[in-house]
C-alpha cells in the first residue's frame, strides 16, 4: 500500500471517516477516492480500526455510573435545607422581633422629650435624687444634659445636632492612650520652718 | 449541548448528568479498551466522571468537555499502569503471563482483518497509540489531540502519520 502525495488530503480522512466534514469538504473527499486507490485503502483501513475499537469495547452501564455521581448542587441545598419545625422556629423569631420593634416604637413615643426628666441615668453626674414623699412614686431625676465633661445622658436619640457635633469634638481631644512618661512634678518638703520647694 | 447539560446540572437538574454521562461514557471506554483491554474500563470510566463530576466548579469552556474528560482518563489510566507495572515489579510477573493475557484478548477479534489490525496498533508505542485512537476511532482534532497527551499539535500529526505508516507496514509483512 503506497501513501498518497496530498498530505492535506490524507489529514481529513479520520473526520471524513467519522462524518463531521463540512459537505464541501466532504464532496471533494468523495471526488479524490474516486481516483485514488491508496486513499481508498486508507479508508478502508480507518474504518476496519474503528470497528476494532467498537469490537473491543464493552457497553457502559450509564445508571451504574450516574448513581457514582455527586449529586447535583441545588438538589444538594434542598436535601440539606433545615427541616420543617426549624422554619417554623425562624417565624417564630420572626414574629417575636415584630412585637418587639412595637414595643420600642411606642415607648420611644411616649417617653419625655429632651426637656424633660432624662430617661438614663447619667455616671458622671450626681446622684439621683429620689422623691421625697412616699406616696411620690421613685421618680430618677437627673439632669438632661450634662454640663461638663462628656456625656451620654438621655440617649443619643435625643441630643440636637449641635449636640452631637460637640460631643464628637469631645471625643475627638480624648486621649485614648495615656503618655508613658510621668507628669513633670515639683518636689515639696515639709519642715517646721514651713514648706520648701527642692 | 455539553455546557447547556452542566448549566442545567449545575441547577439541579440529575437528568443531565444522565445525558453527560450518555454522551460521552462509550467513548471513553473505547479509548480505555484500546489501551488495556477491557478489563477495569467501566471502573475507570466511572472514576472519569466521578473526578469530573466533582471539579466541575472548575471546568473552563476554553476546551471542550469531551476533550476535558479524555485528559482526566488519560491521567487515570497513567496512574493506574504506574500502579501495575509496580505490582508487577512486586510480585515478578514472567513473561508467559503477559502472552497468555494478550492471546486472550486477541481472541475476542473474531474477524480475521480486524485481528491483524488491532495487532498492529498492539505495537505501536503508548503515545502513538493514544494518538491514533483519539484521531481515529474519536475523531478528534490534532488541537484536542495534544491538550489529552499533553503535547504540541504538530507532533500530534507526526505521531498520528508515523503510526499509520507502522500499522500499513505491519499489515503488509504479517
Amino acid at each position: 500500500m503506497t501513501d498518497c502525495p496530498d498530505g492535506l488530503m490524507r489529514d481529513q480522512l479520520p473526520e471524513y471517516v467519522h462524518g463531521t466534514l463540512a459537505a464541501a469538504e466532504a464532496a471533494r473527499v468523495d471526488g479524490h477516492l474516486e481516483v485514488c486507490a491508496a486513499c481508498r485503502e486508507e479508508v478502508a483501513l480507518l474504518q476496519t480500526v474503528r470497528a476494532v475499537a467498537a469490537h473491543r469495547t464493552p457497553a457502559m452501564d450509564v445508571a451504574a455510573i450516574v448513581a457514582a455521581l455527586p449529586a447535583a448542587p441545588v438538589a444538594i441545598r434542598v436535601m440539606t435545607s433545615r427541616p420543617r419545625w426549624t422554619a417554623v422556629r425562624s417565624w417564630q423569631y420572626a414574629a417575636a422581633a415584630v412585637l418587639l420593634l412595637a414595643v420600642s416604637s411606642t415607648t420611644l413615643w411616649r417617653a419625655p422629650r429632651a426637656d424633660g426628666p432624662a430617661r438614663l441615668a447619667d455616671s458622671t453626674q450626681a446622684p439621683a435624687r429620689v422623691g421625697a414623699s412616699s406616696d411620690t412614686p421613685a421618680v430618677v431625676a437627673v439632669p438632661a444634659r450634662a454640663t461638663s465633661g462628656m456625656s451620654f445622658g438621655g440617649g443619643l436619640s435625643d441630643l440636637s445636632l449641635d449636640d452631637l457635633q460637640a460631643l464628637l469634638i469631645q471625643m475627638d481631644s480624648v486621649k485614648a492612650v495615656p503618655s508613658s512618661d510621668p507628669a513633670p512634678m515639683t518636689p515639696v518638703i515639709a519642715t517646721t520652718e514651713g514648706e520648701k520647694s527642692l | 449541548m455539553d455546557l447547556a447539560l452542566i448549566a442545567r446540572w449545575k441547577g439541579g437538574d440529575q437528568r443531565a448528568a444522565t445525558e453527560l454521562v450518555q454522551r460521552h461514557a462509550q467513548s471513553l471506554a473505547r479509548f480505555a479498551a484500546s489501551h488495556g483491554g477491557s478489563d477495569g474500563v467501566d471502573e475507570l470510566v466511572q472514576d472519569t466522571f466521578v473526578r469530573a463530576f466533582n471539579s466541575l466548579e472548575s471546568f473552563r469552556a476554553d476546551s471542550s468537555l469531551r476533550t476535558w474528560l479524555f485528559t482526566i482518563l488519560k491521567r487515570l489510566m497513567l496512574d493506574r499502569q504506574r500502579a501495575e507495572r509496580r505490582q508487577r515489579n512486586q510480585v515478578e510477573l514472567d513473561e508467559g503471563h503477559a502472552v497468555q493475557e494478550f492471546d486472550a484478548l486477541d481472541g475476542m477479534v473474531a474477524d480475521e482483518t480486524m485481528g491483524r489490525v488491532h495487532r498492529a496498533m498492539e505495537r505501536l508505542s503508548p503515545l502513538q497509540k493514544s494518538v491514533f485512537t483519539l484521531r481515529v476511532t474519536e475523531g478528534m482534532a490534532y488541537a484536542d489531540i495534544a491538550r489529552v497527551v499533553e503535547s504540541t499539535e504538530g507532533a500530534c500529526r507526526v505521531h498520528y502519520h508515523n503510526a499509520m505508516r507502522a500499522i500499513k507496514e505491519y499489515l503488509r509483512d504479517d
